[in-house]
């Protein structure tokens, strides 16, 4: 990976407009110490040779040979959107598919929290770049229900949750262009598609609804139309008039479209034997197939699994705890980025709480042993290491919430974990999971780790499936009519299956 | 021996162990402790105990407030079908989440420490019409509704306690049927109750109980 980017998957980029190529100079860098790939051509033409004696190099076209030490005179301002690595996609090939004019395609996944999204070219089967950046409207809400009732206090003006969300999505787009192919305006004329997938309400937003006839029970159900009021109009803000926008239908009021992108990213119904897909954020949806239809359900995840909320939780981000292991008794921290631990994010929070659990520092119902209201230090020195017991207490209901339903759709299709040929965990959470440590807590059942997959970005790739696939309707068509949508509410049995499910226990199933 | 009973049943519901906590109840019973014993002066005092405990601590441990009140209405049910004369039963209410809810667990909390109370419990399930609780009050001669709402909008919706407050002055049975709601909007805004039309709140399950208690004897006496 070019030293460009490597940078582009972190908060700090360089300069870019040329997509990589070494022919804008934007991404001059100066070598400081270590051992580099030899000057390229490019570099040759457009370094000064004065500059070129000082160690400048340019960034996309410079890799590494050990470790090295490099200075950014002149960084690419803050943004919020970095790259992310694709070092475990899937490939997508799809024959004699030829585009005219519009060859170019979008793939977004919108989340409550983060939005990703891809942008394509169509004719050469190729992924230019992609991005994940924040969804903007956590500022006015963490959670979906806030946010409905400040859009129906803003109503459609320039500031409503629309325009917001919509304005950064092409700011996203932008920042691709602009980064890898050099050009925006002429590129975003050749748009053919953009395809968003997202939870319900997002969606609605998105379109410039309400959302309203979401707090109606009886759509919890339903298919929510989720068709903009305003195509034409929003067509020309994006300058992309070619481009057919396609706000993929949530497959009922609770469950999105973006579990919809899960099921078609892995082809669920390709295969022949019983699986398991839960794709885990502030609502997890789980999927369970039978081999004839797909039982579907969603549950609140709350603030657990997506680290905010927590006394010291953070999204998966620099100097969160995405790893803690336990050796000499002493709690060992890994933060992504590697800086000092800043707080968790859920993978590194589950580990701490089974680790504690192991070695006894907390009990089976989640209380510690010794009573203790300042919560436990893991690293003494770093106040944001601290874990209370109203932290451990939200992770339990989450993981109970997600147990139960697990176990309850189990039941409704007459299938026992051991059956599973799989378990899909999707969503950001699922990336750095250590298995082992999910199932000590009762987090996901336990079952052969080697038939558990974890899948971060499903969601994105299966969106991407959909503009790319030249058979996408017909598959989303077949799945949509294969689901069964799953209300837990009318199962009396499902609280029970909770409140037994609170305790950090493995959960073995057939209880 | 009987205080070790106790000091068992407490610690086993505070570890939110049923099996340990049914275990400790099957040995009482075994060596001679009535079911009337079992649940007057151990598990309705160590709910209490515990929903003190909980109220106390800023750190309030839900997944432990769902399992004490789980316990315990399991284990009276039990009980009662063994008293050797029927309970006497204080009253009776209509339970049920908002039109629009489908939070059930908070609903759950209160009933199991009802139940522990002598007070008969009518679940009418969640997501209820306002016309169906007061028709089911009336049908069930309950005295008092209880409405549990988790979201700000089904707790001050039209189609929850307010209209449940406009149909009971409408048939006249504002003196019959008492109206007590609950749930986490009334906990962040202590007055929201008198706004919905309500005529009492209470922040966790054993409140909830003694006031509904109260609410039934004031309505027996009028």
């Amino acid at each position: 990976m070019s030293v460009r980017l490597a940078l582009d998957i972190t908060g700090v980029r360089v300069r870019a407009a040329c997509g990589g190529i070494g022919t804008c100079g934007a991404c001059t860098i100066k070598t400081v110490k270590g051992s580099f790939t030899p000057l390229t051509l490019a570099e040759w033409q457009k370094i000064p040779e004065t500059e070129r004696e000082d160690g400048d190099r340019l960034a996309c076209q410079l890799y590494l040979k050990s470790d090295s030490e490099i200075f950014l005179h002149n960084p690419a301002p803050t943004s919020n959107w970095k790259s992310f690595d694709l070092q475990h996609w899937p490939d997508y090939h799809y024959p004699n598919f030829v585009f005219k004019n519009t060859f170019y395609a979008i793939a977004v996944d919108l989340g409550t929290t983060h939005i990703r999204l891809s942008f394509w070219d169509r004719n050469q089967q190729k992924r230019i770049a992609c991005r994940h950046g924040n969804n903007p409207q956590v500022a006015l809400g963490e959670d979906v229900l806030t946010r409905l009732d400040v859009q129906k206090q803003r109503g459609s003006d320039l500031q409503s949750l629309t325009q917001i969300v919509r304005d950064t999505i092409i700011e996203g787009v932008k920042d691709i262009l602009a980064r890898d192919i050099g050009e925006i305006k002429s590129i975003l004329a050749k748009v053919g598609v953009v395809n968003i997938v997202g939870n319900t309400a997002m969606l609605a937003l998105l379109s410039g609804q309400d959302g309203s006839q979401l707090y109606d029970p009886e759509n919890w159900e339903n298919h929510i139309s989720c068709l903009p009021i305003d195509l034409q109009a929003w067509k020309q803000s994006w300058r992309m008039p070619n481009a057919e926008i396609n706000i993929q239908a949530p497959l009922a009021g609770f469950i999105g479209s973006d579990i919809l992108a899960d099921l078609i990213a892995i082809d669920i119904t390709q295969h022949s034997k019983p699986i398991m897909l839960a794709d885990f954020g502030t609502n997890t949806e789980i999927a369970l197939w039978d081999g004839n239809q797909i039982w579907l359900t969603s549950v609140p995840g709350g603030p657990a699994f997506e680290g905010v909320g927590l006394q010291n939780g953070l999204s998966a981000d620099t100097g969160a705890i995405k790893a803690v292991s336990l050796k000499n008794n002493i709690f060992l921290l890994e933060t992504i980025g590697e800086e000092r631990a800043k707080g968790f994010c859920a993978s590194g929070f589950v580990d701490a709480i089974a680790l504690l659990r192991t070695n006894g520092e907390i009990k089976l119902s989640g209380r510690f042993s010794e009573p203790n209201s300042e919560g436990i230090l893991l690293d003494n020195n770093n106040p944001y290491t601290t874990i209370k017991a109203r932290d451990i207490d939200a992770f339990q209901r989450a993981k109970a919430a997600t147990g139960a339903a697990m176990q309850q759709l189990l039941v409704l299709a007459d299938i026992s974990i051991h059956n599973l040929s799989e378990l899909w965990i999707c969503g950001a959470f699922g990336q750095h999971l250590n298995l082992h440590n999910a199932q000590t807590t009762g987090l996901i059942p336990s079952m052969d780790c080697s038939r558990i997959k974890l899948f971060g970005n499903a969601a994105l790739s299966g969106c991407e499936k959909m503009v790319l696939s030249p058979n996408a309707n017909k598959i989303t068509d077949e799945l949509r009519q294969r689901v069964h949508v799953v209300n837990l509410s009318h199962y009396p049995e499902y609280d029970d299956c909770f409140i037994n499910h609170l305790r950090l226990k493995p959960f073995i199933g057939d209880e | 021996m009987f205080e070790t009973y106790i000091k068992d049943y407490n610690e086993a519901v505070f570890e939110i162990d049923k099996e340990l906590a049914l275990e400790v109840v099957e040995t009482a019973i075994q060596n001679g402790v009535t079911p009337e014993q079992v649940v007057f002066n151990i598990i309705i005092p160590s709910i209490e105990e515990m929903m003190a405990v909980i109220a106390e601590n800023a750190d309030t441990n839900l997944a432990q407030h769902f399992m004490t009140a789980q316990i315990a209405a399991e284990i009276t049910e039990k009980m009662l079908a063994k008293f050797t004369t029927p309970p006497e039963v204080v009253g009776r209410i209509i339970i049920g989440t908002a039109y629009g809810d489908l939070h059930s667990l908070g609903k759950r909390i209160v009933m199991g420490c009802l139940k522990s109370m002598m007070v008969e419990v009518v679940d009418l399930g969640v997501n209820i019409k306002a016309e169906d609780f007061v028709d089911a009050a009336v049908a069930q001669d309950a005295q008092v509704i209880a409405i549990s709402s988790m979201m700000v909008h089904t707790a001050t919706g039209e189609d929850g306690s307010i209209k449940v407050r406009a149909l009971l002055k409408e048939r006249n049975l504002e003196n019959k049927i008492k109206l007590v709601v609950g749930g986490a909007p009334y906990r962040f805004d202590h007055e929201l109750y008198t706004k919905v039309g309500a005529d009492k709140w209470a922040a966790d399950g054993v409140t909830a109980a003694k006031i509904i208690k109260q609410l039934i004897l004031e309505v027996k006496a009028s």
